[in-house]
């Protein structure tokens, strides 16, 4: 008697190959126990230059000053906010793959999520680094903190949306921290066990927290799972709500709109989704785990990447309508003179192009599933969310209400370039070590959505396809567990 | 109210306040004032002028002086005896001796003989000369034929100079005696005949160093300091210690003379006239040397105040550049578009006059004859002057001429050419017009105010209607937030824009009151400037649709930007760590030891008016060396011992990666409140002409354009011009997005029947054909 | 703490555990454990485990962080320090939504976390006895505590015939302790151990 949750075989398989949960324990922690390639090497050492150059770059502003930078007293966030903005973006496919979908039930998740998590815990701490180094006094950063002092009454600035993104950034770094982490318990003890020399036995036994696979524990890691993806779902929508606060609560025109929030989450989703695929078209590749990171998987993040990437195109013109509509003439001038043209134009058309025409794209099935093409518009969409954070952040403080204050072109100075480039260290750094030293794939779950979504497991489902609706029901099993349903085979 | 029409040749700051304003060549000065003579009934041939403009305003000028007659005066800037004749015989003909102008009261500068100068130094290149004292000159330098003066001055056996600094001239003398600082010195002065003033000393010579005249005293026998020579002198003169101590504290005394102790001489007009007549009027591109308002003829040079003090016209620091019109930009391929607006790199052209030649950057500025090409004077000083002039501009002196009787300072038959270099230049300005934006500002012809005196107000009315309907309070009613009360003091300042000349008094006054960094060239090409307070400058309209000059709507207006202190304030709202947030005297506060300088208030400041400590500019920082071969010489020179102290005592000064912005003054506005609690009275803000507090922007103002106070006061002056005597021109920037601003502004009124102002242009940018029909209706009407 | 007898039994298929399993609880057999590799669906209840209520602690936790965010800030702008920031009210309680909503979900995430590691004793440097080293990879282990009474022999035969395989006893402690995985002692021994 086997309980397994029935699939319609009109879904694709999410493990491709005849697996057994022995081999895909071996397919995945493999990556832990081999010597990492060649590859691996040359990509890990050039992700720490890039850190080591972005170190630099931060030790230079915060020893003289942001006057290394580029901004100016009109444009007071260039490349910074642009920046934290973005990493922030792509920050979001990691909680949305994990929460959102795991309360949609999307059992495709189960082969990206891990890596989507990590990329987003590795995003926001790149993210991180932008808010905090674009401090002119770094040092006091902790003034935002509301903590007991001796000065007095003095306390942080509630109403101020920089306030709230303390707050919604370090919750999200930290939830989707724990979410992570806990979600990895299992799978370390995985290789805790099958670990052959003594350091890495005592290593994972370290991180694996003494996990057994208790079924009491599993009931309770498994209701913690989907509590903490319950509070992620709204959690990850207000933190880019937050972000756009940012803007939207000013009055500067170009940021001061209501409509930021929803486009923002959009954007975000967008965003993320294209650099998981970036990741994991890597991924699968290095690693050989085309077998759990399918054509389906891909085809399945391209469907919310050309949705998200329309949503995004709806609230460009949203955008323009209002500023239109609103018959302000702050607006209007910032949308239709300096924005879509003017010194910055260029940067609009780029956001234009790469977000809301080239995406359309995908509309094709065939498009869709390949790799290559997936591969360079995992890229441009990322590219195209840059350049709209710039378009938001520069375009609007360029020329706002007092044309005396207009400013000159803004270009970054090295040190602003290096400092994005640092954060791309961080992230592949991370991104590298975690690969090496991490299950890149949530073994647990694939293990778990193996036997009604495999590809050799499907087949054997056949069986069940042809029968008559009358058996089918009369083999159903009484129970009944969240909606799935469980069938009794024989 | 007055009128005034300027002719010029390029655009002064006078000639941008004027209420019509024409451009001839330099060469045509003579011409001009000759034609007006003529037209004014002046017995002479009108010379032949071929800019229609130009006569027409010439006629206008004429009618307008007909109609106001001995109340009218007519000056002219130039350096030629002959044109200066014939603006006497206008100003004869007009009745204007004895009534607008007063013979009592000479004006007793610019009392060189340039004759005198040539013929001193032909003598000393002869050898005649045998010994030669110099003090307060420097002819190295400013002399038009400076290599002249320096063979000369090898000649001379003895050359002695008397000099705080080692400048051209002195490192060229045989001795060098070290003067006192003018800070250091007794002195007197009599600007204007009948007007005594005062110098004395606020500092002990810090170096060792002689007064001037005391080595003159010893030279002549007397053993006596100059300081105590001064004081004889005076004392016996004032009769008595009491009276001199008095005229000491005060630092002036007025004994104006009786009026009418000269007469109006013809004798030379006729020779005057002839040789105007017969002047041919210069061909080619004319070069005008003029000097900045900042740094005047360059004897302050090394003052990084004044170094880094906009240009009121075209908003540049730190250089010298040739200033060209529209029509001349087009000629040399220069696009003025966005591009030349957000570039700091701007094209380099060569300049030829004669036998001098120039490579300079060019700034391409409305309001120039379109043949004229300007450079200021005052750049270019030796690298021993000082670390914040050495290197700054180029020398224009070479430029200068000599007619035989006087300098000239336009040259005719120059030319120019483009070349493929670029300079950069620091200006703080990049946008000229304020694109129809009367939210910002306003200003109306006077014909037009008076056709509808309550225009303005009016639609500071709609505002009301549309946002207070119930209890007409747009304060209040405009508003989610409550309304916080303000007992006590409300700070208020008021801005006449029809009294402010744009010459920025007052952004220097906040330099040196408030401790506002010096932040260098390389710092202001990257828009990092320090300053509190700036001028805003706008040229409402000045290019029509082929983008060429349009005199004929050009109106400059300036505006003195300042944090305007919103009771709304947007900066306090998103300031994370509450480093900014408002007094209950309306102050919007800013506390540098609690920013952490996320410039998150400057995003949000609508007035662009916060200020970020992009280094640490004023050695302020915990971080040792953190400035060493990051900022200009200028920046460091501030810094040394010696220049630290012009620092305000009362003024925190600000460490690196802090905003900053204008305070209202508000350490003067607590030695105020402190000094009236311990007289026991109350706050006096100027009503009755008492003033306990003036911010220093107020106090340096010429024109009395800045009145600040307590707007609780119902007597104080800034209350009293909102609510009574202004209303009519009073209007806050930005009013519409509620902010509540504690700075108003009061409309510029420009004395013409031309259309001044915005409804025009914004009109004019949407329909340019209509806009071509009305000028055509007008016309025939 | 101390040590406990038990009786080991692996299965490689769901399929076969679970009919093992209702078997066990038939007989009367007390179950230790049973240690999966991946949470099987439906073990609990087969095993009579009585639902988690670690959900309940998340909301207490949450409503801890609500309570706590809005007291602190309608303190700290209307009693302790209140200021005139930019002319909005003091008690501005629109413009806490954001922070009090990321409280609350810190604090229940936080919270939930910390209480899933203590009732489920997990934490660094945390060792048990693992049953099967294969337990995390692909074996179903059934772990049946041995009383006084029970016939070990009889108990193995049973698990044998209901398709387990590797049938084995065991003795082991059955709690946690301290130590490391790549050593064999205790890095923290109480004394009184049995």
């Amino acid at each position: 008697m086997s309980v397994t949750k029935y699939e319609s075989q009109l879904r694709e398989p999410l493990v491709n190959g005849d697996k057994t949960y022995g081999q895909v324990t071996q397919d995945i922690v493999n990556t832990i126990e081999a010597k990492p390639t060649r590859l691996w090497y040359i990509g890990f050492y050039v992700s720490v230059a890039l850190l080591m150059f972005g170190v630099y770059s931060v030790y230079r502003e915060v020893t003289y000053g942001i006057g290394q930078w580029n901004v100016n007293r009109t444009i007071g966030w260039g490349w910074d906010i642009t920046n934290f903005v973005w990493w922030v973006g792509i920050g979001h496919a990691g909680t949305l793959i994990s929460a959102i979908l795991l309360l949609f039930r999307q059992g495709w998740r189960t082969g990206v999520n891990r890596a989507a998590e990590a990329m987003t815990i590795f995003a926001v701490m790149c993210a991180g680094q932008f808010p905090i180094f674009h401090m002119g006094r770094v040092w006091m950063a902790f003034f935002t903190l509301p903590y007991p002092n001796t000065r007095g009454p003095l306390w942080p600035n509630f109403n101020s949306p920089l306030l709230w993104d303390v707050f919604a950034i370090s919750t999200y770094f930290t939830v989707s921290l724990l979410f992570w982490y806990s979600g990895l318990l299992p799978d370390l003890a995985t290789v805790r066990d099958r670990a052959k020399t003594k350091l890495r036995k005592h290593l994972y036994g370290v991180a694996s927290f003494g996990w057994s696979g208790s079924t009491k524990h599993w009931q309770r890691h498994e209701s913690l799972s989907l509590v903490l993806a319950g509070l992620s779902t709204p959690l990850v929508l207000s933190v880019h709500t937050i972000v756009s606060f940012d803007f939207a609560t000013s009055v500067v025109p170009g940021w001061h709109t209501t409509i930021f929030p929803p486009y923002f989450v959009a954007g975000a989703i967008f965003s993320g989704f294209a650099m998981v695929q970036t990741l994991m078209l890597i991924l699968r590749k290095v690693m050989n785990l085309q077998d759990y990171i399918t054509l389906g998987h891909i085809e399945a993040m391209n469907k919310v990447i050309v949705l998200t990437g329309s949503i995004v195109g709806c609230a460009y013109l949203t955008e323009l309508f209002m500023a239109w509509y609103s018959q302000v003439p702050f607006e209007q001038d910032i949308f239709f003179k300096y924005r879509i043209a003017g010194p910055y134009g260029w940067s609009y058309w780029l956001m234009m192009t790469c977000n809301v025409i080239s995406p359309q794209l995908f509309w094709f099935r065939k498009l869709r599933r390949n790799v290559l093409f997936t591969f360079i518009m995992s890229i441009v969409v990322n590219i195209g969310m840059w350049f709209e954070r710039f378009v938001i952040i520069v375009s609007s403080l360029y020329r706002d209400y007092l044309p005396s204050s207009w400013s000159i072109y803004y270009r970054p100075t090295i040190w602003e370039v290096g400092f994005y480039l640092g954060t791309f260290g961080l992230f592949f750094t991370c991104f590298f070590l975690f690969s090496k030293y991490f299950p890149v794939i949530a073994i647990a779950e694939i293990k778990y959505v193996l036997k009604t979504t495999g590809e050799s497991y499907k087949n054997d489902m056949s069986t069940l396809e042809n029968k008559e609706v009358d058996e089918f029901v009369h083999e159903m099993h009484d129970h009944h567990e969240e909606g799935a349903v469980k069938v009794v085979h024989h | 109210m007055s009128k005034h029409i300027q002719f010029e040749s390029m655009l002064s700051l006078t000639g941008s306040n004027a209420d019509d304003r024409y451009v001839h060549r330099p060469s045509e000065a003579g011409a001009v004032a000759l034609a007006l003579y003529a037209a004014l009934g002046g017995a002479v041939a009108a010379p032949a002028l071929a800019d229609e403009r130009l006569k027409k305003g010439i006629a206008q000028a004429a009618a307008s002086l007909k109609a106001s007659g001995s109340a009218s005066v007519v000056v002219s800037g130039s350096n030629d005896a002959n044109v200066q004749l014939v603006v006497n015989a206008i100003n004869q003909l007009l009745g204007a001796y004895g009534n607008s102008i007063n013979w009592g009261a000479t004006l007793n500068t610019r009392q060189g003989d340039d004759a005198a100068m040539v013929q001193l130094v032909n003598e000393m290149n002869e050898g005649k000369i045998g010994a030669l004292l110099i003090h307060g000159v420097n002819p190295a330098y400013d002399y038009f034929e400076a290599k002249k003066f320096e063979s000369g001055l090898a000649k001379v056996a003895v050359s002695v100079s008397f000099n705080d600094r080692e400048d051209e001239t002195s490192v060229r003398c045989k001795f060098q005696i070290a003067d006192h600082h003018f800070l250091e010195s007794w002195g007197d002065a009599e600007p204007k005949s009948g007007y005594l003033s005062f110098i004395q000393p606020t500092i002990s010579p810090l170096f060792k160093t002689r007064a001037f005249q005391t080595s003159l005293l010893k030279w002549s026998g007397e053993n006596t300091s100059y300081g105590e020579y001064f004081k004889q002198y005076w004392l016996t003169k004032f009769g008595s210690q009491a009276a001199w101590d008095k005229a000491l504290q005060d630092g002036v005394v007025e004994t104006p003379a009786a009026a009418a102790a000269g007469s109006y001489n013809s004798a030379a007009l006729a020779g005057a006239v002839a040789a105007i007549a017969a002047a041919k009027p210069g061909t080619g591109k004319e070069v005008v040397v003029y000097t900045k308002i900042a740094l005047g003829s360059g004897k302050e040079a090394n003052n990084p105040w004044l170094q880094e003090m906009p240009d009121p016209i075209t908003k540049a620091t730190w250089d010298n550049y040739a200033i060209i019109s529209f029509a001349t930009a087009k000629d040399l391929g220069i696009a003025v578009d966005d591009n030349y607006e957000v570039e700091v790199a701007k094209p380099v052209i060569k300049l030829k006059v004669g036998q001098q030649e120039m490579t300079l950057p060019v700034l391409v500025i409305p309001g120039m004859h379109k043949d004229v090409v300007a450079v200021a004077l005052g750049y270019g000083r030796s690298e021993k002057t000082g670390k914040a002039a050495a290197g700054v501009g180029q020398n224009a002196y070479p430029l200068v001429g000599f007619n035989g009787q006087s300098f000239t300072y336009s040259v005719a038959g120059a030319s120019v050419e483009g070349t493929k270099e670029t300079f950069k230049l620091a200006y703080t300005q990049t946008h000229n017009q304020y694109e129809g934006r009367d939210e910002v500002v306003r200003e109306f012809s006077l014909k037009e105010f008076k056709a509808n005196p309550t225009a303005l107000k009016d639609e500071r009315h709609k505002l009301v209607e549309d946002y207070a309907p119930t209890t007409g309070d747009y304060r209040a009613e405009g508003t989610l937030y409550p309304n916080h009360p303000y007992p006590g003091a409300k700070w208020g300042m008021s801005i006449d824009l029809n009294s402010c000349i744009g010459c920025g008094a007052c952004t220097v006054a906040c330099t040196a009151e408030n401790n506002v960094a010096v932040v260098g060239k390389s710092e202001v090409l990257r828009a990092h400037e320090m300053h509190w307070l700036r001028i805003d400058r706008y040229f409402a309209t000045y290019r029509d649709d082929s983008g060429n000059d349009n005199l004929d709507d050009l109106n400059v207006v300036f505006m003195p930007m300042l944090c305007q202190h919103c009771d709304n304030a947007p900066c306090e709202n998103v300031c994370p760590v509450n480093a900014t947030n408002h007094s209950s005297e309306g102050l919007n506060q800013m506390t540098y030891n609690r920013c952490i300088g996320t410039r998150y208030c400057a995003n949000n400041c609508p007035y662009k008016v916060r200020r970020f400590n992009w280094a640490d500019y004023m050695g302020a920082d915990s971080f040792p060396d953190n400035q060493r071969g990051k900022l200009d010489d200028s920046v460091m020179m501030m810094n040394d011992d010696l220049t630290r102290m012009v620092l305000n005592p009362d003024v925190t000064v600000r460490s690196r990666g802090v905003i900053e912005k204008c305070s209202f003054c508000v350490q003067r506005l607590q030695e105020g409140k402190l000094k009236a609690k311990k007289e026991n009275r109350p706050l006096e803000t100027g009503a009755d002409g008492k003033w306990d507090i003036k911010t220093a922007c107020q106090q340096a103002c010429p024109t009395n354009a800045i009145v600040f106070g307590n707007v609780n006061d119902k007597n104080s002056p800034v209350s009293k011009i909102r609510n009574e005597e202004q209303t009519n021109r009073l209007f806050y920037s930005l009013e519409q997005i509620h902010v509540l601003p504690s700075v108003s502004y009061l409309a510029k009124i420009r004395n013409t029947d031309r259309h001044v102002g915005v409804a025009e242009a914004a009109h004019h940018e949407e329909a340019g054909a209509e806009h071509k029909e009305e000028k055509k209706a007008e016309a025939a009407h | 703490m101390a040590l406990k007898k038990f009786v080991v039994g692996c299965f490689e298929d769901e399929k076969v555990l679970f009919p093992a399993v209702s078997k066990v609880r038939k007989a009367g057999y007390k179950f230790h454990d049973i240690y999966t590799p991946f949470p099987v669906h439906g073990l609990d209840k087969a095993m009579g485990l009585r639902d988690t209520s670690i959900h309940t602690a998340g909301f207490l936790f949450g409503m801890i962080g609500t309570t706590t965010a809005v007291t602190f800030m309608t303190w700290v702008f209307t009693k302790d320090w209140p200021v005139n920031i930019g002319g909005k009210p003091n008690f501005a309680l629109p413009a806490w939504i954001p922070i009090t909503f990321e409280m609350t979900v810190l604090c229940a995430a936080v919270g939930m976390v910390l209480t899933f590691c203590y009732i489920c004793q997990l934490a660094p440097f945390v060792k048990r006895h693992h049953f099967h080293p294969r337990a995390t990879d692909d074996l179903f282990v059934m772990v049946i505590e041995c009383g006084e009474k029970t016939n070990e022999e009889e108990l193995k035969s049973f698990l044998a015939n209901a398709g387990a395989q590797d049938v084995q006893t065991q003795v082991a402690e059955e709690g946690w302790w301290i130590g490391r995985y790549d050593q064999e002692q205790e890095l923290y021994k109480e004394p009184n151990i049995a």
